[in-house]
């Protein structure tokens, strides 16, 4: 049996807060073989890929009021590594207030994706954009990845609005 | 990585597809096969299998090479394996059409080829199997859109294992009672777990999320979708299920044939509630071609479907099933491949070649790879072509049918053709045509950095 710490992150979504730094936070402070088992307002899927790949494999349920838990168990591997070396974003690296925000919900694809695009191209290094969408942006991520941005994004509570942050010359990306 | 690339292969598939399509409807007008040959001929065997294989089971392959990945937002298990499995299914319909014209008497009889286009089409469909499946399970649990494309692939295995049961049959060997049966009585079920679970039900599961996406409409996951799912599921599940134990234990098909009828029609009553709050729900007030014509080829479904009931009705389905399966395989399921094409592929080819400099320098729109006035028009004649065909089949209009698949074959050459400058950026103004950065893409395969 998998011994999990239980996060809940519910009350910083319903204030309107960004509960990333906190579930890494807690996902690095695990000790060998311990679970998280995560409540949340959505399912958080970007943040399995990320865990995902991080070496752990997750159980995600609907709990009722459109909640979800989610838990996740280590894999032999995730257990092993070195607290920090997994992780793509330190937890305690807060990104800046973005200084761009867009709003390309109303736009056809893919015109959100070259809007973004043409924004980071005229942006200083570690500067972040915001961008909300009507979906989750497939096609952008390797694109960022290939012009060594760093991004982080995932579903508002309404589950209809995707809000991406892009943080330029950051490398590798991470979503929550 | 999160996130999806392009299939490498895509494309590849979509133009041997395209080719098959052409020479089926070519083989139409030169009169070879049904309605000028019976319906269970060596010859209309020939024709419907370069039509079920070639063309849509290519073309649907090919699409879910690019959009599985899409739909679960997990790369492709493997963007190589495409060729090989390309190259396993083209050269056993190969055989597969020599075997049929051996039958046919065109060719020695030799029943060794029958074997061969046995192995390398379990082959080929299972490399696809497997390459699909291994992204799919990457993304367990799995959203609705990828659950329709899991029974889509159920249904293409079990037609494939029907279809090489059938085929070393003709190669003399597999000669037990119970498969002597299946090959007598079985026939309704390779072909609904065929046209209706691997091609129709995939493609009702892919359409409602390409719909979504190019109309901007909500997305579908209330109960009337999932419904949708059930029910469909249940319908294949009666048919291949319900339909062999039928044949193993001596009961009657027919039963087993209407109920999953009535289940499946059921299904598509709420997938045609679903449609039409996708394209009423939709924000964009003007909409484009493809969508436009995929509606054309809903509404082709539609009439199949009440046609098909009202036939059954009447006790008339014998008289004009071969008239019913060609309206779902050219109205429906060609006429919403060809629309799908005409926006994936100007979608795949601007991704590729303006992908990498997008924001650094001026770029065209998808929209200006294609141009929809010149094309709308081949579109319409071939819809009005499939129409007038399938009404001549109807009414044994043999002769009058090959006028009208001549229609179908010049509509299809033009559509074919607005493919090929759309992917040579034939459409695209000299100025934007290939900024610093870029390269022509290739016609048949995609460039894909690794």
């Amino acid at each position: 049996m998998t011994d999990f710490v239980d996060l809940d992150v519910r009350p910083i979504l319903r204030s309107g807060g960004e509960p990333f730094a906190k579930i890494m936070e807690a996902v690095q402070g695990l000790a060998p073989g311990q679970g998280l088992r995560l409540l949340a307002t959505f399912k958080p899927t970007p943040l399995l890929h990320v865990l995902g790949s991080q070496g752990f494999t997750h159980e995600a349920k609907e709990i009722g009021g459109g909640d979800w838990q989610v838990e996740f168990t280590p894999t032999a591997g995730a257990a092993s590594a070195a607290p920090g070396a997994r992780a793509t974003t330190p937890a305690s690296d807060t990104w800046p207030t973005p200084v761009r925000e867009m709003d390309n919900r109303d736009l056809d694809p893919p015109e959100p994706m070259v809007r973004i695009l043409a924004a980071t191209e005229s942006m200083a290094k570690g500067e972040v954009l915001a961008a909300l969408l009507c979906r989750e942006p497939i096609f952008l991520f390797p694109e960022l990845a290939k012009r060594g941005h760093g991004w982080r994004g995932g579903f508002e509570p309404d589950g209809k609005t995707y809000r991406v942050l892009v943080r330029i010359g950051a490398g590798a990306g991470a979503a929550a | 990585m999160i996130g999806a690339t392009l299939s490498r292969w895509t494309l590849s598939y979509f133009a041997s597809a395209v080719a098959f399509l052409l020479a089926a409807e070519a083989l139409m007008v030169l009169g070879f096969g049904y309605p000028g040959s019976a319906l269970r001929s060596p010859e209309t065997l020939v024709l419907v299998h370069c039509v079920a294989i070639g063309w849509l089971s290519l073309l649907m392959c090919g699409a879910l090479f690019q959009f599985v990945p899409v739909l679960v937002a997990k790369p492709i298990h493997s963007n190589t394996l495409p060729l090989p499995a390309l190259l396993l299914i083209l050269t056993g319909l190969g055989a597969l059409i020599a075997g049929f014209l051996q039958l046919a008497g065109y060719l020695p009889p030799n029943a060794s080829v029958f074997m061969a286009a046995s192995v390398l089409l379990g082959a080929g469909f299972l490399l696809v199997l497997w390459n699909l499946g291994r992204t799919l399970a990457a993304a367990w649990p799995l959203n609705l859109p990828a659950r329709f494309v899991t029974i889509g692939l159920a249904s293409v295995a079990a037609t494939v294992t029907f279809g090489v049961l059938f085929t070393l049959g003709f190669a003399g060997e597999a000669q037990g009672p119970f498969l002597l049966e299946l090959r007598a009585r079985g026939l309704p079920l390779h072909f609904i777990a065929g046209l209706g679970g691997w091609l129709t039900f995939t493609a009702i599961g892919v359409s409602h999320r390409l719909l979504a996406m190019f109309m901007l409409s909500p997305e579908l996951e209330g109960a009337s979708t999932r419904w949708t799912f059930y029910l469909g599921t249940l319908a294949l599940a009666i048919v291949v299920i319900g339909g062999v134990v039928a044949i193993a234990v001596g009961g009657r098909l027919d039963v087993v044939l209407l109920g999953a009828g009535l289940v499946g029609l059921a299904c598509l009553a709420l997938y045609a509630r679903d449609v039409v709050q996708l394209y009423r729900k939709r924000v964009r007030p003007v909409i484009e071609l493809n969508s436009r014509m995929a509606g054309v080829a809903l509404g082709q479904l539609a009439a199949a479907a009440l046609l098909t009931s009202a036939a059954a009705a009447l006790g008339v389905v014998d008289r004009f099933g071969g008239a019913l399966v060609f309206l779902v395989a050219f109205g429906w399921l060609s006429g919403l491949g060809l629309a799908k094409l005409y926006k994936i592929i100007a979608f795949v080819t601007w991704l590729e070649c303006y992908g990498p400099v997008l924001g650094k320098t001026p770029t065209p729109r998808v929209q200006d790879l294609v141009v929809e006035p010149r094309a709308r028009r081949w579109f319409w004649l071939y819809f009005a072509a499939v129409d007038a065909a399938t009404l001549c089949l109807a009414l044994e209009a043999t002769l009058i049918f090959r006028v009208a698949a001549a229609a179908m074959l010049l509509a299809t050459a033009a559509i074919a053709l607005e493919f090929i400058r759309t992917r040579r950026l034939s459409n695209v103004k000299a100025a934007l045509r290939l900024p610093t950065g870029t390269r022509l893409p290739r016609l048949l395969f995609t460039f894909v950095a690794s």
